[in-house]
């Protein structure tokens, strides 16, 4: 019987948001609606990494004054997710920011947001 | 092993001196003197470092390895733990961040000559692809793997961009789609791996990976899986592979040079990657050589049916990068040596071709097979330039495509598999008839304008001469002398086989 936790509906939580951002980025056709739904994937990834390095009770991964050495390799929380995290985010807003200023380029060249039309080099 | 004893000075040269350069090249924006001086000084600094450069290591958590004893070791071959974010120079990312720059060199100088507007922002974003390639050659842990994997994809968006043509800007929005997928799922790959090893440090994550742990074990396959996406995306691998052919055919030719080389690397670094620490999975080599049969025929059959000379390029490079991975995926020493060759030569007989492809614009008529006819009339050493490098390509002897391709075809049949030596051999001889095809309509067939004393277009700048010479003269030298290149890719391809967690 998988006993559910924080970790666990953490990691469900994250993997609904990827879903719903593949499924959005490959099945929408409105570019907009395109890049919102990758914003949301990137949200999945980010919840995924963070979720990654919970502990129960866990403690900040800075060894102080008065933590027992023992103890603290088991409870001290991984601290990687949430760097890659951070990077993750500047990243995710330097695609969105290329996204948008292409779609704006090809909103321009073409007057319509549908990806078909788009790609196929229609105006609207 | 030669490595120094310290952090190495030249890595983060590497990385600073394109940063900065491209801030100062965006600062000056369009005064061309400053950006000729500033970027032809760095990129020519860039060249010197990496020939001049020692071999070593930087760590940028600070310290070397940690013996299981306690204290430190400067000797990647003992058993420790690194704990670190860390770089790697060694012979292979000399030759191959050597070639990088020397083309960013050319490139910069070919660009200066060419463009007229907005250079700046353009050259600084050429600096930024070179940066990229420079980081995933070196990197040693898999957080700054996925970093210039991703910033590296940003780059090549904007390099899409700068040609400024409806289908290049189309070709960046479907680009930057697919680097937000595979972006995504080398952070899961990267994640997964942490979860199961604890470790970022490549070489750490190696020696803690619990293969014998049965429900572990498909956690990898996972993180395998998220992997092979991210490396099929980053070298445009088949099934995906129009997306970067559209990259490469939508750029400026002088900009593909960039980008492919940039390919190339990144296919070799997420290959070995790939190789050391997933290779003792079962069915991972077989995944990776379907990949790269599957992207060799796809490759040369759309290379075929082009009418345009520099969409006939973009599918050959696409479907040379599978020759590379080819010989990666076979994962033999033999093997890798002629993926690594084959990846090297591959950058060099491309760029000349592509220059030739850059040369044929200056007449004003496009690349077009059916539009443009008769210019080796009118530029005679651009067509010898374009023969040859078409000779190389194809794999004919002296020049360095065959050297490669022999090596890949002997790894081939040792290893059993004689088929792949079969496609190899087949991808030679269709090269040759795409090329050729190209060639002939456009720098051989009379022309009838011409006929008329009809001239348009511009003269070919005489420093595009000078650097297809340069890139024909290399392509010869390691077509008579390969071991000069291999010297330098033995060591990675023994590490890889048999030490695979030493950097």
């Amino acid at each position: 019987m998988i006993e559910i936790n924080l970790q666990l509906l953490c990691f469900m939580a994250a993997a609904l948001l990827v879903v719903i951002g593949l499924g959005g980025m490959l099945f929408l056709d409105n570019i907009i609606k395109k890049i919102i739904a990758f914003t949301l994937l990137s949200d999945g990834v980010n919840l995924a990494l963070v979720t990654l390095g919970y502990v129960e009770g866990g403690i900040v991964s800075i060894l102080e004054p008065g933590t027992s050495a023992g103890a603290f390799p088991e409870n001290a929380v991984l601290i990687f997710g949430p760097g890659i995290v951070l990077t993750n985010i500047v990243i995710g807003v330097s695609t969105t920011a290329v996204l948008v200023a292409v779609t704006m380029v090809l909103y321009r060249r073409y007057g319509t947001l549908k990806a078909s039309k788009v790609l196929k080099g229609e105006r609207k | 092993m030669n490595e120094s004893i310290s952090n190495l000075w030249s890595i983060p040269l590497f990385i600073i001196i394109p940063i900065l350069t491209a801030i100062a090249l965006n600062i000056m924006y369009n005064r061309k003197k400053a950006i000729s001086v500033t970027a032809v000084a760095s990129s020519f600094a860039l060249v010197v470092i990496s020939a001049l450069s020692p071999f070593g290591f930087h760590w940028f958590t600070g310290h070397p390895a940690v013996l299981p004893t306690g204290g430190y070791t400067y000797r990647a071959d003992l058993l420790g733990w690194r704990l670190s974010l860390e770089y790697y120079y060694g012979p292979l990312q000399q030759i191959a961040i050597f070639l990088a720059s020397l083309l960013l060199l050319f490139v910069v100088m070919i660009s200066i000559k060419s463009l007229k507007k907005n250079i700046g922002p353009y050259i600084s974003l050429l600096f930024l692809t070179f940066m990229s390639s420079a980081i995933v050659i070196m990197v040693n842990d898999f957080y700054h793997m996925w970093i210039g994997v991703e910033i590296g994809s940003l780059i090549v968006a904007g390099v899409v961009l700068a040609s400024g043509e409806a289908v290049s800007q189309k070709a960046a929005l479907k680009y930057t789609f697919f680097s937000a997928l595979s972006g995504a799922g080398l952070a899961i790959a990267l994640a997964l791996i942490l979860g199961v090893t604890g470790y970022s440090n490549i070489s750490d994550a190696i020696k803690a990976m619990p293969l014998s742990n049965g429900s572990l074990a498909s956690i990898l396959y996972v993180a395998f899986g998220f992997t092979v996406l991210s490396w099929v995306y980053a070298g445009g691998l088949a099934p995906i592979h129009p997306l970067k052919a559209d990259v490469y055919g939508a750029s400026f030719p002088h900009a593909t040079v960039l980008l492919q080389a940039q390919s190339k690397l990144m296919l070799v670094a997420i290959g070995l990657l790939l190789l050391r620490v997933f290779g003792t999975l079962p069915f991972a080599k077989e995944v990776m050589l379907s990949i790269s049969v599957l992207t060799m025929m796809l490759g040369v059959v759309m290379a075929m049916l082009q009418t345009d000379f520099r969409w006939t390029l973009a599918y050959l490079i696409v479907s040379h990068s599978g020759l590379v991975t080819l010989g990666i995926s076979l994962g033999t020493v033999q093997g890798i040596i002629g993926g690594l060759f084959q990846a090297i030569n591959d950058v060099v007989y491309m760029s000349v071709l592509l220059l030739a492809c850059e040369g044929v614009y200056y007449f004003g008529r496009g690349t077009s097979i059916k539009s443009v006819s008769g210019i080796a009339k009118r530029a005679p050493w651009l067509a010898i330039a374009a023969i040859l490098g078409a000779f190389a390509a194809s794999g004919v002897p002296p020049f360095n495509g065959f050297q490669s391709e022999i090596i890949l075809i002997q790894a081939s049949l040792n290893y059993g598999m004689p088929e792949l030596a079969i496609v190899v051999l087949m991808v030679s001889v269709t090269t040759f008839i795409a090329l050729f095809k190209g060639i002939y309509n456009i720098f051989l067939r009379p022309d009838d304008a011409l006929n008329n004393n009809e001239k348009t277009g511009t003269p070919v700048p005489k420093i595009l001469y000078a650097c297809l010479a340069a890139l024909i003269f290399i392509t010869v030298l390691f077509g008579v002398y390969p071991q000069l290149a291999i010297n330098f890719l033995t060591e990675a391809a023994l590490k890889v086989v048999y030490i695979p967690w030493v950097p």
